[in-house]
């Protein structure tokens, strides 16, 4: 597993910002998430090529995001399926070329090779996939962090691969639906595991105890937002009466909290 | 169609956005310049002191959903009949165009837009004499026109042309009723390309808005891609008869000439 570094992409960190890695298999290779640009897919490729020759026969993508799926075009020698939520291409054709200029304009020639790669085999509800001696587990979730998010299982060490429908440290970007997101978390935590990945924080978390600080900021939101509409309080200016005392408990805090509340108003103020 | 429609048309052809450094202080005034005689010809527009403000957050969390208000002072706001809301940088510059009817209170009016790169944003007020008076405000916001804002496509596909209308507290017949209005559509830009096809995902807009109390319009709305998805509205009704009961109704027409339409009951004002 790579571990991402809690920054924006930059040309520094070649959009390296996301928890990324492989499950190996007696047969076959399974990627979660190439990583965020062709240069970090080249290196994840590199890493497993170190540690074996069996075949990379799935390159899972979590979900639309740019610093979890731009590696992908690193693997096209492999022939991989490409694994997606059955919304993921629907996500990339709204949004795969804009993200593709933003981080040509974030990483400069360091974003060079990375591109838009569609899933060929789509999720819209379970999916096992047999690496040879060890199944993983795919879960299409409803809309939560975004609208096409998947979660791996592998029943082999127990661990559940949550990619970002679980932040740990840093704060999570509200991108789908935060009522829905508190839905599938608590789906998601009553599914029992040895340990749990998240797509960023620490590689490995306790499982479900660390996904309460996120629960936790998620109900802060959505309480809080929904109490400034009913206030009357304009878009704009909600953030700055929602979840303070989430300030300080989380990473990049400034940056995604205004943003967060701005998407929590857009969708609750239809409740 | 509208001359105001046909300048929707002509300011993207003319202006269409392409890439450039960022604009001196002296460029932005000409494109000013341009875009005023584009609009509105020869006739003058007048500086609108504190008879006018366009409001906006200096820099905006999210380019695709910018809240903008525009405030008229109460001496003047009884002789306005119209405002345009101008985004000097946006491919479309022409954002908005509102025309006020007689029992609509011009003192406040508020929606969502998309602003594509910092830019300076104009509100020109128009009397019903036809005089103009124009506030300005430059706002830092870069990627709201090509981002495409919708989080969640089957949600959004489900409530098309759906409305919300919400009431503030009406307590006192004397002041005028304060509106907002919702209205679930993608109006997306046409600015976002399908990488599987390249071509650009056609755009979908509202094109026009009508909001009538009682049959008497408040204001009619013609708009296009630089109003934010799920459009927004905040407006004041002066009913001519202030107790009420009345009727609201909003009117859509979208660029797929889909019609939408809806009516809510406004009661009396003593039983609110």
């Amino acid at each position: 597993m790579h571990n991402g570094v809690h920054e924006g992409a930059s040309p520094t960190n070649g959009d390296a910002i996301a928890n990324i890695g492989f499950i190996l298999g007696d047969d076959a290779v399974a990627v979660i998430d190439p990583g965020g640009s062709a240069r970090e897919g080249r290196q994840l490729r590199a890493a497993i090529r170190a540690l074996t020759d069996r075949p990379i026969r799935y390159v899972i993508l979590t979900h639309v995001h740019p610093d979890h799926i731009f590696g992908a075009a690193a693997f096209g020698d492999d022939r991989p399926d490409y694994v997606g939520h059955a919304k993921l291409p629907g996500a990339l054709a709204q949004r795969g070329d804009y993200y593709l200029r933003r981080l040509r304009e974030a990483l400069g020639n360091e974003a060079e090779g990375s591109e838009v790669v569609a899933p060929t085999v789509l999720v819209s509800d379970r999916l096992d996939l047999d690496l040879g001696g060890r199944r993983l587990t795919l879960r299409a979730h409803g809309p939560a962090h975004t609208d096409n998010d998947l979660t791996i299982f592998d029943e082999k060490t127990r661990t559940f691969w949550l990619a970002d429908l679980l932040f740990v440290d840093r704060i999570p970007v509200i991108d789908g639906s935060l009522v829905g997101w508190l839905k599938e978390l608590r789906e998601v935590t009553a599914i029992p595991a040895d340990r749990a990945v998240p797509g960023h924080g620490p590689v490995s978390v306790q499982w479900p105890g660390a996904a309460e600080p996120e629960r936790r900021y998620l109900e802060a939101v959505a309480r809080d937002t929904r109490a400034a509409i009913k206030a009357g309080v304009g878009i704009a200016d909600a953030w700055r009466h929602v979840a303070n005392s989430e300030r300080g408990r989380w990473l990049l805090f400034d940056d995604y909290h205004p943003r967060n509340v701005t998407a929590a108003y857009k969708e609750l103020e239809w409740e | 169609m509208t001359r105001s429609m046909a300048i929707f048309l002509l300011v993207i052809l003319t202006f269409g956005g392409a890439a450039r450094a960022e604009p001196t202080e002296a460029e932005r005034m000409a494109r000013w310049s341009d875009l005023r005689h584009a609009i509105f010809g020869d006739r003058v527009v007048e500086d609108a002191g504190d008879l006018v403000a366009v409001d906006a957050p200096a820099r905006a969390e999210d380019a695709a959903i910018v809240p903008v208000a525009i405030r008229v002072a109460g001496t003047l706001a009884p002789e306005i009949r119209g405002f345009y809301l101008i985004i000097d940088d946006n491919p479309s510059p022409l954002a908005a165009h509102f025309l006020l009817g007689p029992i609509a209170d011009a003192r406040e009016i508020a929606t969502r837009v998309r602003i594509d790169d910092y830019t300076y944003l104009h509100a020109v007020a128009e009397t019903a004499d036809g005089r103009l008076y124009m506030a300005a405000r430059f706002i830092k916001a870069a990627g709201g026109c090509s981002a495409p804002a919708s989080k969640d496509q089957a949600l959004a596909l489900e409530r098309l042309g759906k409305m919300k209308l919400s009431l503030a507290d009406r307590s006192k017949p004397e002041e005028p009723i304060n509106v907002k209005l919702l209205i679930s559509h993608p109006n997306s830009s046409g600015l976002q390309m399908d990488p599987a096809t390249r071509n650009y995902i056609p755009a979908d807009f509202m094109q026009t808005l009508d909001v009538t109390y009682n049959g008497q319009p408040i204001f009619r709305l013609e708009s296009d891609i630089a109003i934010s998805e799920d459009p927004s509205f905040n407006f004041r009704v002066r009913p001519s008869d202030p107790t009420g009961p009345g009727v609201i109704n909003a009117e859509v027409l979208d660029s797929n000439q889909r019609h939408f339409s809806q009516s809510w009951p406004v009661p009396a004002a003593a039983q609110m």
